[in-house]
């Protein structure tokens, strides 16, 4: 397998004299899914434009196995790297022709073509939908034949700017299913831009953060990841450190923990909360009309109290808390 | 009333009786107004395309320009021509004066504007993500901009149908360059104007239908491909 076959370096972006970009080093192996996520305006869509080669960088360089990619020769990469918007256009034609697009210009055979488009339409669950007119299409069915045309050419990097911002609960979980059957199956590099952080740890390998325009280390508050255990008729999940009571009995890859669902107190509580862990306070801070408290209890958890609860209960660093919650606290990736 | 009622009789007759002199005239001028329109298309849809997408010092001075010329008086037309194929002409001794190509020539003056204008029009309605799009496929820059212009056939078509529609009925030109010789120059609105000055009424009123119906037809595949755009 080809490793850190697609990169960038040193790469910087102007918009009217103002830095919106200014990536190090980042590099993307073959077959991984990543996410790009960050605020608005953190430069997402700038990033995703070069990476598909359709905006020079001011400064820097994208690589493709070790061989830079410049504008001049940027033609042959087209086509093995491809974006979907996240509002995509289709050509006011039929399905079929929308599909086959991309292997006209690659000058492949009708045969094929008609081949690779049943395929593809298959792949998106669209089977049957040849001969519909594309602007007649529902949002989700419209963004599923983009992905569909996109796959016809057999990307090797597919980039998605915001897959399934516009689209319904239905048509973003198909979305995901093919997001992650790309990587799996045709071991696509898919890179996508999301605001859903819940989405990015579902799917995404690495999670990659953007803040005005550099890359930031992603430090989620409770999120942890690992696997789950089934122990008769309950379901833990291990995070290596340690063992939380999960409500699902299904796969997780990762779990999340609302800070402000975590009780805390000085003796252990008799209650129905199945999860229960003695810690160190290792931090304290003013967080408006609450405090934040980081706790080392086999993990570091962030733990949201309010200002009245911390001073009734006289908390301080080095104290020894119990922390406890439900298991339908905790969220499952 | 005497007098409308021959001449829309006589006009009717000529019409069904598939008068021969009635339908060269119709004929020349479906000819030249066809060849008029080809090269309007072939310089007004490219350039209005250029216009579309570039960016340059000047753009709006152009488009500005362009639409004064949409409604440019054909006889200016016929006049500007006129000065530069007459026999003191700087191209006077091609002789092109009082031909069918002289026709074509102010025809094609008169359309260009019109369909550079409506081509400028129609590229920008088209999602400017469909360039892009194509681009992301491994179109080069030729097959991106043949997608452009994919997608906005129809305004297109409405655009080049508009052009003939302007050519077809006017005077100006084709009375000043193409001389209106029988059986040569002579266009239908030519005609119109010398056969009613004669007396011959309901010889002009025959065209005037003929012309009348290629209008109203014209008008109708023009709104059908405005709504489909």
């Amino acid at each position: 397998m080809d490793k850190r076959y697609f990169e960038v370096e040193q790469l910087i972006h102007l918009y009217n004299h103002i830095e919106v970009l200014n990536i190090p080093s980042l590099s993307f192996d073959k077959g991984k899914i990543y996410a790009l996520v960050g605020p608005n305006g953190a430069g997402k869509t700038t990033l995703m434009l070069i990476l598909s080669l359709l905006l020079k960088p001011t400064s820097g360089r994208v690589i493709y196995r070790g061989k830079e990619i410049m504008m001049e020769n940027s033609k042959e990469m087209r086509g093995r790297i491809t974006i979907l918007f996240q509002d995509p256009a289709l050509f006011n034609t039929s399905v079929q022709d929308n599909l086959e697009y991309g292997l006209k210009i690659q000058k492949k055979g009708s045969n094929e073509r008609h081949k690779r488009a049943e395929e593809c339409l298959e792949m998106v669950g669209l089977k049957g939908f040849n001969e519909r007119r594309a602007r007649e299409l529902s949002s989700g069915e419209a963004q599923r034949v983009a992905i569909g045309r996109a796959l016809a050419i057999r990307p090797e990097i597919f980039l998605l700017d915001e897959p399934t911002a516009n689209v319904d609960e239905v048509n973003t979980k198909i979305l995901e299913e093919i997001i992650q059957n790309l990587s799996k199956d045709q071991e696509t590099t898919v890179i996508f831009s999301t605001h859903n952080h819940n989405q990015a740890f579902r799917l995404a390998d690495e999670i990659i953060t953007l803040m005005e325009g550099k890359i930031v280390p992603f430090t989620p508050e409770n999120i942890f990841r690992g696997k789950s255990i089934r122990d008769g008729g309950d379901t833990w999940f291990d995070t290596g450190r340690i063992k939380v009571f999960i409500p699902t009995k299904g796969e997780a890859k990762a779990i999340y923990i609302d800070p402000r669902d975590i009780l805390v107190s000085l003796t252990p509580l008799s209650s129905s909360a199945r999860n229960c862990f003695e810690g160190n306070i290792e931090g304290v801070r003013a967080n408006g009309d609450s405090v934040k408290l980081l706790v080392d209890a086999g993990e570091h958890l962030r733990v949201l109290i309010t200002k009245k609860s911390f001073f009734e209960m006289g908390l301080n660093i080095g104290m020894r808390v119990y922390l406890t919650f439900k298991s339908s606290a905790v969220q499952v990736f | 009333m005497h007098f409308i009622a021959e001449g829309f009789k006589t006009a009717l007759t000529l019409i069904f009786t598939f008068n021969r002199d009635v339908f060269d005239i119709v004929l020349f001028t479906l000819k030249v107004s066809f060849w008029g329109t080809f090269l309007s298309t072939l310089f007004g849809v490219p350039i209005g395309f250029l216009i579309a997408i570039k960016e340059f010092t000047g753009k709006a001075i152009i488009q500005t320009v362009l639409n004064a010329l949409m409604a440019l008086p054909t006889v200016v037309v016929g006049l500007t021509v006129y000065a530069f194929i007459s026999r003191q002409g700087p191209l006077g001794e091609w002789g092109l004066l009082f031909t069918p190509s002289a026709v074509i020539i102010g025809q094609w003056i008169l359309a260009t504007p019109l369909i550079c204008a409506l081509t400028i029009s129609a590229t920008r309605s088209v999602d400017a993500k469909i360039g892009l799009t194509a681009l992301t496929l491994g179109a080069n820059i030729m097959q991106e901009s043949i997608a452009i212009l994919k997608e906005a056939r129809f305004a297109l078509l409405a655009a080049i149908i508009a052009g003939f529609g302007r050519v077809i009925a006017e005077v100006g030109a084709a009375m000043m360059l193409g001389g209106n010789i029988r059986g040569y120059t002579r266009t239908m609105t030519t005609a119109i104007a010398l056969e009613t000055s004669k007396g011959e009424f309901g010889f002009g009123l025959a065209l005037g239908f003929i012309l009348m119906a290629i209008a109203l037809g014209i008008n109708f595949i023009f709104t059908y491909f405005q709504r489909r755009k």
